[in-house]
């Protein structure tokens, strides 16, 4: 889901690095009005985490191996916030180092996967659980919480490669960048989110949010806010 | 492949990354010879310039460009332009592809593939009669590759020719906070420690294992291993919180500055700058 460069118009990556750095500022002001030592290396860790999950591939049923973006359980472990800086480190790292993402479509993959999917993960988790500490309605949201957070980020992500042809295309009807409309663009990344990823990723959730439950409830952001 | 197996081959390249850039980043060529705060805002610059180019010659140019810093600079081409070909392959290539058909861009056909007995369509789908590539199809796909690849090749440029910490520290030049540019430091010091970790654990596990094991107990071992994971991180940001504090850390963070730019990155600025400029006007 990384968006490389090359694939969004300046008229799409500027304004999302706008919509990012809101989010980056209000983030950064939740942590005080300025960034305290102690504040580095929690967040440093939250990110070094968020970045590991990443490390773990997932046996999936049919044979094959996955893994997980994590930013739902980062979210729902230590908050949406905290998410919001910690999956962005991960993603500044993997577009400068590993050549993951682009550079000039940091802003966007920051959106999609370090906003978006937090704060949705988040709120379902918040929403399918209610008042509920165990239990199936508490591991219910939590698949759904990684499941839905993940398939409406690559939804979001297909609408930024989808409108490019509307946007930025030559005269000769040559287009300039992504390829492909919205209505090959939204169906092709929904449905292999929809069918395979956003499972992984529920899965992911699921089994993490168990875990924690089990034996560090006290750690779990937001099972503690309840 | 099993998951194990996966996990560690995902892990080695993680170190390998990391142990190359360092190594690389070493030697001594012509952009490691600069200031970093050039080469970031070189790299900022030419991927603008990248991204808003039209047409395929000038594209090709800033190909031929980087070409001769990677020389100059005493980049190892082969494997240098093995990593950048390969993912600009995948990325640029791969993905694009079908586009050059013209059931997706619409366009003179200059390579029909396939004569169906009519058209058909199928909700807002439509499926011309004739399948073939396109003029439009391919040369968006040329543009999209070539793109793709330029701006792969300069990342990987300033990648290989600077230590990480020079490169984020650079990135004051951008008005970024130090303290930001700490986090992030930090958080690359922290993977590769627990990148390291993690192998060892995939490791452990994998001369243990006799057998196979299911697919149930797989995913409950990973979750235990992540949990860990998560465990260790916190005491490590605890450990780290104490040790800088005993080193006097105060509340502000401040990061040392850059040496005073010399004669060679004043030139070197300035040229780059200057080919940049005459990439946006062609």
């Amino acid at each position: 889901m990384h968006i490389p460069d090359g694939y969004l118009s300046p008229q799409t990556y500027l304004p999302l690095y706008g919509a990012s750095f809101v989010f980056w500022t209000i983030a950064l002001r939740k942590f005080k009005t300025d960034l305290s030592v102690k504040h580095v290396p929690y967040l440093a860790m939250a990110a070094a985490f968020s970045f590991l999950i990443q490390m773990f591939n997932i046996p999936i049923p049919g044979g094959t191996t996955g893994h997980a973006v994590g930013a739902g359980i980062v979210a729902i472990l230590l908050g949406p916030w905290t998410a919001v800086i910690a999956v962005s480190v991960v993603l500044i790292i993997q577009a400068i180092v590993f050549g993951d993402g682009g550079i000039t479509a940091i802003g966007a993959n920051c959106f999609n996967m370090a906003v978006v999917m937090p704060f949705v993960s988040y709120w379902v988790f918040k929403l399918v659980k209610g008042e509920a500490v165990a239990g199936a309605r508490l591991y219910t949201a939590a698949f759904l919480s990684g499941y839905t957070g993940l398939s409406i980020s690559a939804v979001v992500t297909a609408v930024e490669f989808g409108i490019q042809p509307l946007i930025a295309m030559s005269p000769d009807g040559r287009p300039l960048y992504a390829p492909y409309p919205l209505e090959i663009a939204v169906p092709a990344m929904a449905l292999e989110h929809l069918l395979l990823f956003g499972i992984v990723e529920g899965v992911v959730t699921i089994l993490l949010l168990k875990y924690f439950i089990k034996h560090e409830p006290d750690l779990i952001y937001a099972v503690k806010e309840n | 492949m099993s998951f194990i197996d996966n996990g560690i081959s995902h892990l080695g390249k993680v170190i390998r990354t990391g142990y190359i850039q360092w190594e690389l980043a070493s030697k001594d060529g012509f952009f490691q010879r600069l200031d970093a705060r050039i080469k970031v805002l070189f790299l900022v610059f030419f991927i603008i310039i990248v991204s808003l180019k039209r047409e395929i010659v000038p594209e090709i140019g800033i190909a031929f460009f980087i070409f001769v810093l990677a020389v100059l600079s005493r980049l190892n081409l082969f494997s240098f332009y093995k990593k950048v070909l390969s993912l600009g392959f995948i990325f640029g290539f791969l993905i694009a592809l079908p586009a050059a058909f013209n059931v997706i861009t619409k366009g003179e056909i200059i390579l029909p593939l396939l004569h169906l007995s009519k058209s058909y369509d199928f909700w807002i789908y439509h499926v011309p009669q004739t399948i073939g590539i396109t003029r439009e199809g391919i040369s968006g796909v040329i543009m999209l590759t070539l793109r793709v690849v330029n701006s792969i090749s300069l990342s990987f440029l300033i990648l290989y020719t600077t230590s990480f910490s020079d490169i984020i520290r650079a990135f004051r030049i951008l008005k970024v906070p130090d303290a930001v540019l700490m986090i992030i430091t930090l958080t690359y010091k922290y993977i590769f420690i627990f990148a390291k970790t993690v192998e060892d654990m995939h490791l452990a596990k994998k001369s243990r294992m006799t057998g196979g094991i299911s697919n149930t107990e797989a995913r409950r071992w990973i979750a235990g291993r992540i949990a860990f994971m998560f465990k260790k991180t916190q005491q490590r940001c605890e450990e780290v919180f104490k040790a800088m504090l005993g080193r006097g850390f105060s509340d502000t963070i401040k990061l040392y500055g850059f040496r005073k730019m010399n004669n060679l990155d004043r030139a070197a600025g300035f040229s780059l700058f200057f080919v940049g400029v005459l990439f946006l006007c062609i």
